[in-house]
């Protein structure tokens, strides 16, 4: 096909829209409302061109190219139009400042009064300077309104984490409601009401938290004016770099790009154009890695626990310093802490320098217990997240997955809407439910009865019993696939669970796709022998240890009772645990390093941003160290991970029985640990948006559920169980189950005696 | 079986041009849309609730809170219109301290905005549960609802 745009001839091969061809041939034409990934929509009506033997003037965008079609984009009259419907946009959209006399010295001098607050113009808009739409304006020169201005005067909307809206701003492109829908397909936004009344949310004026939105920031991306600006970096002006890097905070490892200004981290995207990039993060991804970077509480300067009190020391005091403790301690007396969180080289120099200069082969995480080891053990079966791509058919358990392992869900809820039988087994209802043909909620001692079903059924030639769905799904299609999520390593018997599901995999021949929420749990399981971290705890109690080495981990609350501790990491200690020397490190984004992904890829993060105060990185930190004590450390290389790693398993424990609901325990409890830790901080309690979406601490209730017993949000209720009775504060919550509690507790430790557990809730009276 | 259910399951299989006849059912059955209703059609026709709410605001014909005791509707037609509807319809709001669409807290009064009535010629009209009002103004609105909300308070 050959067709001419500007009096350029071009060759195409493939249909294509007129705008695509344009802008693969650098012809500009104007547009608010196309994307690349969405359905061409034809809203803002600015990429009118003029096509020769066509009436009227089509859009360039919803017009596919034509064997030898001759098309202008530049005429007098073309401009004229454009002009016009710029400035019916603008009629509805603050303006104030374009027709300012000082608009060009205010935004040095600031000398022009103005009302914070409400955007009134572009120099008080999160977005000035990085805005499509005042580029558009620019472009077509129009410094002038020729129709009387509207303000809508919408309220705006703050009450949602991570992102602030103010549809003043908006211009209806229909951008965000697209992407959410089509891309994502999340579809929590929609256009409401018609005409001059329309408005953009979820429906029934529902909250984000309550429409089951997952954060995932595409609609904010997307949007081509200041209507939704990231709360964390809407006053810090248009980022000056955007540099490729990966994602620390879970083990799928998402390739990312890093916003930086000034060599200061002010966001993250999913990689592409700035503008184009959709929804491809979780919540993690997108809104709270520059909020982790940037946290005031960062340590800045090493500290030393004298007599009187602690110290700021120079790097050179405190290497002194960690010298004498070191040299103190007699070899195979020290134990150390790594955080499953840092890169390959980090735990490459910690493991070296344990063994070199702390001469021990102790090394654990406080995350490592049996269910982890078993959980481990399983995913190293784990198929690539292309493979699932070719599954005939999916089951997700226990996934939970609205701010967590987005590419995961992306996956599911793609496949699912072309007709691939996808079925659920979980405690909410994420944002893939929508999709499952079937959602299972297990009961509380109910869990291991329904895997025997399925494997009952499975092995039987026709499934005939009770819950055939989930079985005939999975024997009756090829290339079955089951995602396992973490949440199953805190469940009561988890290790008989996984075996059962083990056999599940077996006898349906399903491949098996098990994420972890740790950014590097495999790089560590392939460097380090680990050992569990009770062991570590009870030689600590015997008092067979002298030195704590904690690097990124904070596993006490207290000192457990030994004499000295190090305390390497980026964020504070607990505030007891008293730790005798502190070294600042450097955090992801301010350091190179790589990471082992649940596929068995290498991940290279990059240094972006400046180190806070004297931080340092944490392999800088041990070079230091081995020099001052004379040790070498030998240098990394990616051949010493193991493909294979042996994990010390014990055979099965003990079960112990689950009781069911009763009439007296009517509810089932679900306890979820707090998994979202980077580097010894829990995003739950450290971010506040994240511990909006993912509340510590509090019980979550479904709307009827809260109702019978007449709860408010925030009210105190009492759980007791048969053996223990705790006090939490209440949330509801539209996505939790009929008859489920859920409670994530901070400290990472069960609250009751099984999990689930049955339990009754009433109020607290006091 | 729910009532909901019931009208839902009048429609097999998940086809989308269904959406409208069933919402309109459920509103002729429930007297308004209720967010439950709203999720089971969108499950039973595979539509996100998002999706079904943004269609069933574009029309005005669909509620989402039941209608009161006493049903207000405005016209807000061509002749209407131009003799002041628009002051009527907000002298009404103002009264009942509630917006078009919606429904007072006592449950006594909903308003309702309609095209036209068919009573041109008695505009500014409007009607309550059927009664129509001819030629209303702002302070005979107010004697209209007093009178509404007296027969009330008489019973």
């Amino acid at each position: 096909m050959k067709i001419t745009i500007d009096n350029k001839k071009i060759k195409i091969d493939k249909p294509a829209t007129v705008l695509d061809v344009a802008a693969q041939n650098d012809i500009y034409i104007p547009s608010l409302c196309a994307h690349p990934e969405l359905v061409p929509y034809g809203g803002c009506r600015l990429c009118i061109v003029e096509i020769e033997g066509r009436r009227g003037y089509p859009t360039a965008c919803t017009t596919h190219v034509e064997d030898g079609m001759v098309v202008r984009t530049d005429t007098k009259i073309l401009k004229e139009m454009r002009t016009e419907l710029t400035q019916l946009i603008l009629s509805e959209h603050p303006s104030a400042c374009m027709m300012c006399d000082d608009v060009e010295g205010c935004s040095v001098f600031q000398g022009t009064i103005r009302k914070v607050g409400i955007t009134t113009g572009c120099r008080w808009c999160p977005k000035d300077k990085d805005c499509e739409f005042q580029r558009i304006v620019e472009s077509l020169g129009i410094h002038d309104l020729t129709l009387p201005g509207l303000y809508r005067d919408i309220p705006i909307e703050k009450y949602d984490p991570f992102f602030d809206r103010d549809y003043n701003l908006c211009i209806y492109c229909g951008r965000c409601v697209r992407i959410c829908n089509e891309y994502r397909k999340s579809s929590v936004l929609s256009l409401k009401q018609r005409g001059k009344f329309t408005t953009i949310g979820p429906a029934f004026e529902a909250t984000h938290i309550d429409a089951n939105c997952e954060f995932c920031g595409a609609c904010v991306s997307v949007c081509p004016t200041g209507a939704m600006s990231e709360k964390s970096r809407k006053w810090w002006g248009v980022p000056e770099k955007y540099e490729a890097s990966t994602c620390p905070l879970c083990s799928l490892n998402c390739d990312i790009q890093v916003l930086t200004l000034k060599d200061k981290i002010v966001g993250t995207l999913p990689p592409g154009v700035p503008h184009e990039a959709g929804g491809e993060l979780c919540v993690k991804g997108r809104f709270c890695l520059s909020e982790l970077v940037n946290r005031t509480t960062r340590i800045l300067e090493p500290q030393f626990k004298y007599k009187e009190g602690y110290g700021f020391v120079s790097w050179e005091v405190a290497n002194e310093k960690a010298v004498e403790i070191v040299k103190e301690v007699k070899p195979g007396r020290s134990a150390m802490l790594l955080s499953p969180s840092l890169n390959l080289e980090e735990i490459h120099f910690a493991k070296q320098f344990a063994e070199k200069a702390l001469h021990t082969e102790l090394i654990s995480s406080s995350c490592i217990n049996e269910n982890l080891l078993a959980y481990m053990e399983m995913a190293s079966h784990s198929v690539s997240l292309n493979d699932l791509k070719k599954a005939g058919c999916l089951l997700s358990i226990f996934l939970d997955g609205n701010y967590k392992y987005a590419p995961v869900t992306m996956l599911i809820k793609d496949l699912a809407s072309k007709v691939i039988p996808y079925c659920q087994i979980g405690w909410t209802k994420d944002t893939t439910t929508r999709f499952a043909t079937h959602f299972y909620v297990p009961k509380s001692g109910d869990v291991e009865g329904f895997l025997d079903k399925i494997l009952f059924n499975l092995k039987k030639e026709k499934a005939k019993t009770k819950q055939p769905i989930i079985t005939e799904t999975l024997a009756e299609t090829k290339n079955s696939a089951m995602i396992i999520g973490p949440e199953i390593m805190s469940l009561t018997n988890c290790i008989s669970i996984l075996d059962k599901l083990k056999q599940v995999a077996k006898q349906s021949h399903s491949m098996i796709y098990m994420p972890n929420p740790y950014g590097n749990l495999d790089g560590l399981l392939a460097l380090v022998d680990v050992v569990p971290f009770d062991e570590i705890r009870k030689k600590i109690d015997k008092k067979e240890i002298d030195l704590l080495y904690l690097v990124g981990d904070s596993a006490f609350k207290k000192n457990p009772g030994v004499m000295k501790i190090i305390y390497q990491n980026a964020f504070p200690a607990p505030e007891d645990l008293q730790p005798d020397l502190i070294l600042p490190t450097a955090l992801w984004g301010e350091s190179n390093g790589r990471y082992l992904n649940t596929d068995k890829k290498i991940k290279k993060s990059y240094s972006v941003g400046d180190r806070h105060g004297y931080s340092l990185p944490h392999r800088q930190v041990f070079l230091d160290l081995a020099k001052s004590l004379k040790v070498k450390l030998p240098k990394f290389s990616a051949k010493d991970l193991r493909k294979e790693f042996q994990l010390k398993l014990k055979p099965v424990p003990e079960k112990i029985k689950v009781p069911a609901p009763s009439k007296n325990y009517p509810f089932s409890l679900v306890q979820e640990n707090a998994q979202h830790v980077y580097s010894s901080l829990n995003l739950s309690t450290g971010i506040e948006g994240f511990g909006d979406l993912v509340k510590a601490d509090h019980i979550l209730l479904h709307p009827s559920d809260a109702r019978k017993q007449g709860f408010n949000n925030e009210e105190w209720a009492i759980l007791g169980s048969s053996k223990t009775e705790k006090k939490f504060r209440v949330l509801i919550r539209k996505n939790i189950p009929k008859g489920i509690v859920l409670l994530t507790s901070s400290n990472g430790q069960l609250e009751f005696e099984s999990n689930p557990c049955p339990v009754k809730i009433r109020r607290d009276h006091v | 079986m729910s009532s909901i259910e019931t009208i839902v399951n009048k429609y097999p299989g998940s086809h989308r041009e269904n959406l409208i006849p069933l919402l309109q059912e459920i509103q002729e059955k429930e007297g308004f849309l209720s967010e439950t209703a709203v999720v089971e059609v969108g499950r039973h026709l595979n539509i996100p609730t998002s999706k079904i709410f943004g269609v069933a605001t574009f029309y005005n014909q669909f509620r989402f809170e039941p209608v009161g005791k006493y049903h207000v509707q405005v016209c807000r037609g061509t002749a209407c219109h131009v003799l002041g509807s628009a002051t009527v319809l907000e002298e009404i709001e103002k009264a009942l301290k509630v917006k078009a669409g919606q429904t007072t807290r006592d449950g006594l009064f909903s308003i309702e905005v309609v095209a036209c009535i068919g009573a041109c010629g008695l505009a500014p009209v409007i009607s309550i549960n059927g009664e129509f009002y001819a030629k209303v103004t702002g302070p005979s609105i107010h004697e209209i609802i007093s009178e509404y909300r007296n027969k009330e308070n008489k019973q």
